[in-house]
């Protein structure tokens, strides 16, 4: 072991004393930052863990990098002829070999941490936002990852400078044999057969990093790792031996090697189909969890829930989505045992593989791609078509945790209201999707007709009226609110439809004055990012709503009643100077001992905020700004925050940034690592 | 003893030694002469194991050195043609190096390479960078490597090319103190040099020896003019 070690140093010195080495430092550091860079782009907004997010980037540059640092490993051996005073030494070929790859490993290694801190450095630097909630240690599968697929890198990269006499042939066999070969035998793969894109899923080597830096953790893949490692080993040991063999006599000894070296292909060949078999999956839950992001609401959900939940993912392991969404529910699993909700039991289910359980689920009414909540006798089946969030399926598990229904939340129509029903660009029905999410049954209600508001409200909706309601239904309406009624007033533009007295004497006055110092896209829309401290609008600070014309509401003159009768007004939200959302609440803080519940009524200067088509089109907070209202007024006071960016890989970089971190990380700093390490070696050379 | 049985080699369809045998004593100075490419330099690298014989084999103390190489190897020193060093490391530190991989513990290790480099005349070279040193000094300071576990056998190839007079007669005392615990083979074209540590002279011609030269009861200068006679003779 003595020698090995003393091979190793001698291999990481004499690399360290390079120009070469240097530049490959230098590319490597440049490469993986400009890689992270990209990656970063693309995940931004998106579930992906930034831990995960650098392995994946870091994984395609580091071929590269062990076959520069090896590349002189041992044709530089040959061409010196230092490999005469190396094989009389008596020393076996596979000490060299072992100590060789050690040092090229240890340096790759090393420049990857290197990478590591430097990045990170970086992002500390410029967007400090997106580490806010990451813990190192969370890095520690995607570097166990990068450990593993660099070992096999250089053992291939090692064997190749054994069998190249010239260093640059041996880098270029190993980017060939390590990049080109498996990546464009997929990519040909893919044009070949288009259509298996989605059964094949994502490229082997990428996917192995993937699903190790997420902390999934196969037998099988380790293993082939190592085993292919060591095959690689073999030959650069095997190739090493037969630099002895260059004359006749040794013909057949040349034989034998390669007769040796084709069965250690055959028993690798054995080991990996043997691995694949017997393979078992683990997660490294102790290092993914941590401070993962999830938002108040989806905590909260997860708290109050109890017993045991099991969640299905029914879809192909193969498919693109897979891998997040093992990440998610892993997450989300650790999430719910660290709040002490409910034991959310996850299970994978291929309908390829796991015929018995596919089939049950099938019978059962799930279909392909879909995640399956179930709580003992209660299902809920979430399809994946439309992509998977946080909040769908925090809703799912609200409507298993909870009682079945959370109540009613009736809509108001007969006054030319927007219809929840329709699924048409005027319609609400993607919204009204959103609070059936929620645990909520959405009915109608025509306040003509029906003599009083029903028990089981939890809400009354008036989306956008465009005729008056008559005095009978503002009487029953007001009734209602006097009885601790909840109210969501949507206001058409230009239209009060005979709310407007109504909603004065519950505090909130409207006005058809025009905004003044609003943001504005269009000219007649009003963006909005200024919001108050009410814990409807609170978790929107950052984001931004978009309302058309939205009318400017101020505190009615009973907003000022001081007493029992106290009508308490709170701004939401601010467009300019004016306020265009508004809540108003009545009796609440009355006394502890008096359990009164609140009359609580939100207005909105604006209804087509929420129509199926501004929430298709307009990229903002309007559905979490609703919901918020909608949990707000008929849930419990701590669901109100929706909370959809949190979990996100948000890094706040505007353009200018973006490209000042690139210029930073990929450029300035890879710079002045090659100039330290070339000033280095060059100090070694000058050396008396 | 060391014995050379029958040792045949060739590159492809090329041969270059056929039938060489002799055997060398402990303490003797072995000289190998021969023209260019007369297989000197490819015999020497079979004895240092570098190439296996197409037939006949290398015995030393009754082993046959490529069935149990790494024994033999043990007992071997060997410095080729041209010093390859790391010329990144300073004198010291490389043969540090090359003692520790040699398996030599480091208890040892200061107390070999002080004798090593006191046998070469290095002793004061030990802190020079090996870039700067002249040919000379590589090839010292290659032969301190051969020499820092007392091999029993030492391989010397073309060792004094190169060297200039006095370097030459440096190295010429270095080979005889080495006999005296070592037994040398060397080959070489400075033919008169050689004679005067040489105990034999095998002259090799055409991939066999077509002489053998020992130096008992002539000088050195008579050894030689032999040597260049039959070299002389082969070539006719």
């Amino acid at each position: 072991m003595s020698r090995v070690l003393t091979i190793c140093r001698r291999t990481a010195g004499l690399a360290c004393s390079l120009y070469s080495t240097a530049l490959a430092f230098g590319l490597f550091f440049a490469a993986g930052a400009l890689s992270f860079a990209f990656s970063l782009e693309m995940a931004e907004g998106s579930q992906t863990p930034l831990a995960v997010a650098w392995t994946s980037a870091v994984a395609p540059v580091l071929p590269v990098l062990a076959a520069l640092l090896a590349m002189d490993a041992w044709s530089e051996e040959r061409r010196s002829g230092r490999i005469d005073a190396l094989l009389t030494v008596a020393v076996r070929e596979r000490v060299f070999t072992a100590g060789k790859f050690l040092g090229i490993y240890s340096l790759t290694m090393a420049a990857t941490l290197g990478l590591l801190v430097s990045t990170l450095a970086m992002l500390y630097f410029f967007a400090p936002a997106t580490l806010g909630n990451q813990h190192l240690v969370s890095f520690a599968p995607g570097l166990f990852a990068l450990a593993l697929q660099g070992a096999l890198w250089c053992a291939l990269s090692l064997a190749a400078s054994a069998m190249c006499r010239h260093a640059a042939a041996a880098a270029l066999a190993s980017i060939a044999l390590t990049v080109a070969l498996p990546r464009g035998l997929w990519f040909a793969l893919m044009e070949w057969a288009p259509q298996g894109r989605m059964a094949f899923g994502e490229m082997p080597l990428d996917a192995h990093a993937y699903d190790l830096a997420s902390g999934v953790v196969s037998t099988s893949t380790v293993l082939s790792y190592v085993i292919l490692a060591c095959f690689a080993l073999f030959c650069s040991s095997k190739a090493t031996a037969s630099l002895r063999l260059a004359g006749r006599g040794a013909r057949a000894l040349r034989a034998s090697t390669a007769l040796t070296i084709a069965l250690a292909a055959a028993l690798a060949l054995s080991l990996l189909a043997l691995v694949q078999r017997v393979s078992t999956t683990f997660e490294l839950e102790f290092l993914v969890r941590g401070d993962n992001g999830f938002s108040a609401r989806t905590r909260n959900i997860l708290a109050d829930s109890r017993g045991e939940i099991s969640i299905t993912a029914f879809l192909s392991r193969k498919d693109a989505r897979f891998r997040p969404l093992v990440h998610f529910l892993r997450t989300l699993a650790g999430e719910s045992e660290a709040v002490g909700g409910a034991r959310l039991s996850v299970r994978y289910v291929d309908p390829r593989w796991d015929i018995g359980p596919a089939e049950r689920l099938v019978r059962a009414g799930a279909r392909e791609d879909s995640l399956i909540f179930e709580r003992g006798r209660r299902r809920a089946i979430l399809p994946l078509a439309g992509g998977f969030d946080e909040r769908m399926c925090a809703s799912a598990l609200l409507r298993l945790a909870t009682r079945a229904q959370r109540g009613v939340v009736y809509w108001t129509t007969g006054h030319g209201e927007c219809q929840y029903t329709a699924y048409e660009p005027w319609g609400m029905s993607e919204i009204a999707r959103n609070i059936s999410h929620c645990g909520y049954r959405n009915m109608p209600v025509d306040f003509a007709s029906a003599s009083s508001i029903p028990d089981d409200c939890a809400l009354v909706i008036i989306a956008g009226a465009k005729s008056d309601l008559s005095r009978a239904e503002t009487a029953r309406l007001d009734a209602y609110l006097r009885k601790g009624g909840r109210l969501l007033v949507l206001l058409a533009p230009a239209e009060t439809a005979g709310l407007a007295s109504m909603l004065s004497a519950w505090g909130i006055k409207t006005s058809n004055t025009p905004l003044a110092g609003a943001r504005t896209l269009t000219g007649t829309d009003a963006i909005i990012g200024d919001f108050s401290e009410h814990p409807v609008a609170a978790p929107l600070e950052g984001s931004q709503i978009v309302l058309e014309k939205p009318l400017v509401l101020r505190p009615s003159a009973a907003a000022d009643i001081a007493g029992a009768d106290r009508v308490e007004y709170s701004e939401l939200a601010r467009a300019g100077e004016a306020c265009v959302a508004a809540a108003a609440e009545r009796g609440a803080g009355t006394g502890d001992d008096l359990a009164l519940r609140p009359t609580r009524i939100i207005a909105v200067g604006d209804a087509a905020f929420v129509m199926n088509g501004q929430l298709k089109i307009r990229g903002n907070a309007n559905r979490d700004f609703f919901l918020n209202a909608v949990a707000y007024l008929a849930g419990t006071d701590a669901i109100t925050e929706a909370g959809t960016e949190a979990g996100r890989l948000v890094t706040g970089m505007d353009r200018a940034e973006k490209v000042r971190f690139v210029v930073a990380s990929a450029i300035v700093l890879p710079g002045a690592l090659f100039a330290l390490l070339a000033a280095a070696a060059a100090a070694k050379r000058r050396r008396p | 003893m060391y014995e050379v049985r029958n040792i045949a080699f060739s590159y492809s369809n090329r041969k270059v030694l056929r039938d060489v045998s002799f055997v060398v004593s402990p303490g003797e100075v072995v000289a190998i002469a021969g023209e260019n490419g007369a297989g000197k330099t490819t015999l020497l690298r079979i004895l240092a194991t570098l190439e296996f014989p197409e037939a006949g084999t290398v015995v030393y103390d009754g082993q046959d050195a490529f069935e149990k190489p790494l024994r033999y190897r043990r007992q071997l020193g060997y410095l080729g043609e041209t010093p390859a060093l790391y010329e990144d490391m300073s004198v010291r530190e490389y043969l540090e190096y090359r003692a520790e991989l040699k398996g030599e513990t480091p208890k040892r290790i200061r107390r070999r390479l002080e004798e090593a480099s006191q046998m070469c005349q290095i002793s004061g070279e030990l802190k020079l960078h090996i870039r700067n040193l002249s040919l000379g000094m590589k090839k010292r300071v290659a032969l301190a490597d051969a020499l820092l576990l007392r091999p029993r056998i030492l391989l010397l190839d073309d060792f004094l090319a190169g060297l200039d007079c006095a370097m030459r007669e440096t190295a010429r005392a270095i080979i005889a103190n080495v006999a005296s615990f070592s037994s040398v083979i060397a080959t070489g074209h400075e033919i008169a040099d050689l004679a005067a540590v040489a105990t034999r002279f095998l002259v090799l011609s055409g991939g066999t020896i077509a002489a053998e030269l020992p130096a008992a009861g002539s000088d050195a200068q008579a050894l030689a003019q032999r040597v260049e006679a039959a070299l002389k003779g082969s070539r006719g």
